[in-house]
């Protein structure tokens, strides 16, 4: 086995080439002044100093983070019960329903949204509501497919066991369906929530210009302003929250796989 | 199946003939200009239908096209290191590439089409001697408005104002950049667009909020093109090229310019100082200031063309343009104004208009 582990060095290289040196770029931006040759860098806490000395930045990523919960949790309310009847039908049509759910993920998402622009134009609500709306599509066969699929993997005796055991449907689920699935679950919410927290260009279409989160002030900075260095900083912070997130599922996720063993 | 495929391969054969066949001069473009690629960078939907494919004919050379759609993602990608032989930035950009030496001086004895170029937009202030830009197109930022729902007398009486009068709420579209909504702010105030004065740039931010709160504006950007065309809103902050645009698709809008003032504005080639190809890049330029490839341009774009001769025409009476206000902007207008490259008030701005887009 050894021998093979050599096949990882191209994937070490890609990932040190494409991941670590731009993230250590970032880092390096964020804490540096502009405009400095790298012969006068100069480092600074001022970008941060900038993003929490007015509440308009923390206030978007508040936002942000709000918009990503929420739709997590649409996600999961919707997706869930779903994945769990999918589950429970004939192997025909549960591929059918696997294909038809994966279909719309063939185009891209970008012209999806486009789509949904077209079709909420008219529709009288607000752009936060539309904005919900094209989070949540975009974001569902995730969700549904990560449970779906953990749903699937159960071993079936183990309900039969639990109503062997006199357990009626309801118990049978909340104590051995529900927390098995779990670790679908919080690889869904993986799956949703980060990409949801950082996403720009669904509210950038879809909430008519002035529903600014993080992921459009991040690139205001970048693209438009050309302020390299805050916008490293804001990315920074948008990274550490991800991470934190990261870190408090991965640890939901072997607590669940304890209480499953 | 087999016979299918041999037509088709027939068909492909015998067009791949008449593809030589009509192909280009026997003009050797690697003696006369030392390279056969120019690499263009030019704004999306920027170009006519034929100008590129006859370039490339005529000099039997290969043309790499690629597309920005904002002067600072033009900036970004040139200082990323990426060569071209001719950009397309605007005015206040072609004075910030100038600052920072990133662009080589025009040789305008190669370009012996010059005389076509309209003199009212050369010489202006970002390039007073236009050492370094050949305009490529200008135009302004005004108003188009649907006659039926707005009350043209509210426009000319009120010019920018109007886009905060709470009469027209939820049937505005605002531009989305912060450049072009503190020109609007600004110029409705009566003040420079590149003012510096703290005091009157908190007015235009409270002018921008008050719009933000009375009408709940769209912040768009070149979405508003089709939404004006469908006729989706009443009032809209355009450029006078897509204006042009509109207005011929969509016949009950109109166009206005405020008397108080916009930004007037000036696209213009330019050759980057690393430019492999400047001897090919000066014969791009002299090509497109062509009475034929100007035309080209103008016609499938809509914005107004800097060669004097295409103009003449187009406004002519019969002309394409003939009787549509917004595609001739005014060079007489004593308030309006082109922007200065000023990055420290750029920061101001931008954080301010992330601040009304918040409200």
């Amino acid at each position: 086995m050894k021998s093979f582990s050599r096949l990882v060095y191209p994937y070490v290289v890609w990932a040190a080439i494409f991941i670590v040196v731009p993230m250590l770029l970032i880092v390096l931006y964020a804490f540096t002044k502009e405009g400095n040759g790298v012969l006068t860098l100069q480092f600074t806490f001022d970008n941060f100093a900038r993003f929490f000395s007015d509440s308009i930045f923390p206030n978007v990523l508040w936002r942000s983070l709000k918009l990503a919960i929420i739709t997590t949790v649409i996600c999961i309310l919707i997706g869930y019960p779903a994945a769990y009847f999918m589950s429970k039908l004939h192997v025909n049509k549960r591929t059918m329903m696997v294909l038809l759910i994966t279909l719309p993920m063939w185009i891209n998402m970008l012209v999806r949204t486009y789509a949904w622009r077209g079709i909420l134009l008219d529709v009288p609500v607000s752009g936060e509501i539309k904005v919900y709306i094209g989070m949540v599509y975009n974001f569902l066969p995730f969700m549904i497919l990560q449970i779906y699929t953990s749903l699937l993997k159960m071993d079936p005796s183990l309900i039969a066991a639990a109503n062997d055991l006199g357990a009626n449907k309801f118990e049978t689920f909340r104590r051995v369906v529900l927390p098995l699935s779990i670790p679908g679950v919080i690889s869904g919410i993986t799956l949703v929530f980060l990409p949801a927290v950082s996403s720009f260009f669904i509210p950038k279409l879809l909430g008519g210009g002035d529903f600014v989160l993080v992921g459009n002030l991040i690139e205001n900075y970048f693209v438009s302003t050309g302020d390299w260095n805050f916008g490293s900083a804001i990315s920074l912070i948008m990274a550490m929250i991800i991470l934190i997130s990261m870190f408090v599922t991965k640890k939901l996720d072997y607590e669940s796989a304890e209480v499953g063993d | 199946m087999k016979k299918i495929l041999v037509t088709v391969l027939c068909s492909l054969f015998a067009l791949s003939l008449t593809g030589c066949g009509t192909k280009t001069s026997d003009v050797d473009p690697i003696a006369q200009y030392g390279c056969d690629v120019l690499n263009v960078y030019n704004w999306g939907e920027y170009v006519g239908e034929n100008v590129i494919g006859n370039f490339e004919r005529q000099y039997n050379v290969k043309v790499n096209y690629s597309l920005f759609d904002s002067n600072e993602v033009m900036y970004t990608k040139l200082l990323g290191g990426n060569e071209y032989d001719i950009l397309v930035p605007s005015d206040y950009m072609i004075e910030r590439l100038v600052e920072e030496n990133l662009l080589q001086p025009i040789d305008w004895n190669l370009i012996t089409n010059k005389e076509n170029l309209y003199d009212g937009i050369m010489g202006a202030a970002f390039d007073p001697e236009n050492t370094y830009s050949a305009p490529y197109f200008w135009g302004s930022v005004g108003i188009v408005y649907n006659k039926n729902n707005v009350d043209p007398s509210d426009v000319e009486k009120e010019g920018f104002n109007v886009l905060k009068n709470s009469k027209y709420a939820n049937r505005v579209y605002m531009y989305d950049s912060e450049r072009d909504s503190f020109m609007i702010a600004l110029k409705a105030l009566g003040y420079s667009m590149n003012t510096e004065n703290m005091d009157e740039i908190n007015e235009a931010y409270n002018w921008l909020l008050e719009l933000d709160k009375n009408v709940n504006p769209a912040y768009v950007t070149d979405e508003v093109i089709d939404s004006m065309v469908n006729g989706e809103k009443d009032l809209a902050v355009v450029y006078s090229g897509d204006a042009a645009y509109i207005l011929s698709e969509n016949e009950d809008m109109d166009y206005y310019m405020p008397e108080t003032g916009t930004n007037i504005w000036v696209d213009a080639m330019v050759i980057p100082a690393n430019s492999k190809c400047p001897a090919l890049a000066h014969e791009f330029i002299n090509f497109v200031l062509t009475d034929d490839a100007s035309y080209d341009n103008s016609s499938t774009v809509g914005y107004a063309s800097s060669n004097k001769n295409v103009l003449e025409e187009m406004t002519a009476e019969g002309g394409e343009f003939d009787g549509n206000p917004a595609y001739l902007p005014r060079t007489d207008g004593p308030n309006d104004e082109f922007f200065k490259h000023n990055e420290a008030m750029k920061k101001v701005l931008s954080d301010l208009w992330i601040k009304v887009k918040n409200q």
